[in-house]
């Protein structure tokens, strides 16, 4: 992209600021010893913190956390990273920790839709359809066809004249979504030890070539989510499909498996060792269970209930008081939600503050998150988003 | 309580910490020596909380000759038609 229509872009976007399109608040919380939590600190934050340095310079339309790194996109396609850069999943060149936010250069003049941010890889998808991967790339988790690690984003060419619309990337391995006039298509790259490829009817090794993930032929795709060595698709029709490391101990499944849900689903958010799910009517279930030290009786008699007698394994989450979900989030092991009336909830693993319910305590159930300033009275609409250990809010 | 079991060949060697490592939910990596290794010690824990892995391995892998690179540091490459 050329000085001048970098010059241009943020003309443009200064003047949004003037005219007061944008201002939203951006709040974060949890582990911050990467930089993550874009603080400009090198700290755990127990509580909500207003991150001014974002807030200041640009609008932003959508976050993805990873292991301790943030992508953010700015309404015009521009990206911005924080956070942990060692393996150059920030994509700035230099494989250092950035604790404040700032543009990924190599990007410029490329309009980004979409992001994700993995365990220590990204994934960019831009408006023409074309994937950009960056960060550790020791699994062929960035599609190139070797295990190199990249410190800027390398355009995957393997769908160089296909068109993707999103990507998500876990721990060791990526998915991406192609939409098709007939059918849509998941491709998956990266480690396939436990299942998360979803390409074949047995374990995989590391596969640096994306290959096409079977058992969701003639099924269209509302969202593909990974994290950890998981793997989740809903389709349009509210369908949940489940690949990868196995919850609750059962086994691994190597292909796309339907989860039994009679409720239509919108959502999927993935932690290491659970799922949530959000229905169309605003409630949230959850898969699988926390794995930290709280013990099993504890976390399954509290405020969940089983909806499947067969199974058992969907849990739906209830105490929300009539309130309806409208969002959800999961890190590794703690779950967010957003409620119709702008309140944000929190629960599971918090020794690092990632509920920002000024504790370290674990919880059992949703808790409210109170956000300590004038303007988190007024009413907003929130979205929140989880890293492995940390969270963020944007309120609009 | 372990927060996981871990095989060897899953974990990472990262020349930095000399050590093996693997991915802990905190953001922070569980680490654990050769010499750690070696003397049949199978818990890796991170230096940031209070979790804590067991790996699994052969200690007789560990064992003899220290120079002798006994488990690939990280996935090799391997050739995809």
């Amino acid at each position: 992209m050329s000085k001048m229509m970098e010059e241009t872009e943020r003309v443009i976007e200064q003047e949004e600021e003037k005219e007061g399109l944008v201002k939203e608040e951006i709040w974060s919380w949890g582990a911050g010893t990467e930089g993550q939590l874009g603080t400009g600190k090198l700290q755990d934050e127990h509580q909500p913190q207003l991150i001014h340095s974002l807030s200041s310079f640009t609008s932003i339309s959508y976050l993805s956390c990873g292991g301790a790194h943030v992508i953010a996109l700015t309404p015009g396609g521009r990206v911005l990273t924080w956070g942990r850069g060692t393996s150059g999943q920030l994509g700035h060149v230099e494989m250092v920790n950035c604790l404040h936010p700032k543009y990924v250069e190599s990007l410029e003049g490329v309009f980004i839709t979409h992001a994700s941010a993995g365990w220590n890889h990204s994934g960019f998808v831009s408006d023409t359809g074309y994937v950009f991967t960056c960060g550790d790339g020791s699994f062929g988790q960035l599609g190139h066809g070797d295990y190199v690690s990249r410190c800027s984003p390398v355009q995957v060419l393997h769908f160089k004249t296909r068109h993707v619309v999103q990507i998500a990337c876990g721990m060791r391995h990526s998915l991406v979504l192609l939409k098709g006039d007939t059918e849509d298509l998941i491709y998956g790259f990266g480690s396939g030890k436990r299942g998360q490829l979803g390409i074949s009817d047995d374990k995989q090794k590391s596969l640096s070539i994306p290959h096409v993930t079977l058992g969701l032929e003639n099924v269209k795709i509302r969202i593909i989510a990974a994290n950890g060595d998981h793997s989740a698709a809903i389709s349009l029709n509210g369908h949940l499909y489940i690949w990868g490391r196995a919850f609750c101990g059962a086994s691994d499944v190597y292909r796309p498996c339907r989860v039994t849900a009679d409720l239509p689903l919108i959502q999927v958010a993935l932690g290491w060792n659970h799922a949530l799910v959000l229905t169309g009517d605003g409630e949230v279930y959850m898969l699988g269970r926390y794995n930290y030290n709280v013990p099993t009786g504890i976390q399954n008699d509290n405020l969940m209930k089983h909806i499947s007698e067969d199974e058992a394994v969907m849990q739906r989450v209830i105490d929300f008081d009539s309130r309806k979900v409208v969002q959800i989030g999961a890190g590794a092991e703690h779950s967010a939600l957003v409620t119709d009336d702008g309140s944000v909830m929190t629960w599971g693993w918090g020794e690092h503050g990632q509920l920002g319910l000024g504790d370290i305590d674990d919880q059992t159930g949703p808790r409210i998150v109170s956000l300590c300033n004038e303007q988190s009275r007024k009413p907003c609409v929130g979205r929140v988003y989880c890293g492995s250990g940390f969270t963020f809010i944007v309120r609009t | 309580m372990s927060y996981d079991d871990v095989e060897i060949e899953d974990m990472e060697w990262n020349n930095e910490l000399q050590a093996f490592t693997y991915p802990c939910p905190c953001g922070d990596l569980f680490q654990i020596t050769k010499e750690d290794l070696k003397l049949g010690e199978e818990i890796a824990r991170c230096p940031s909380c209070s979790l804590y892995i067991t790996v699994i391995y052969n200690m007789e892998d560990f064992i003899g000759d220290s120079k002798k690179h006994v488990e690939p540091s990280k996935q090799q490459p391997i050739a995809v038609a």
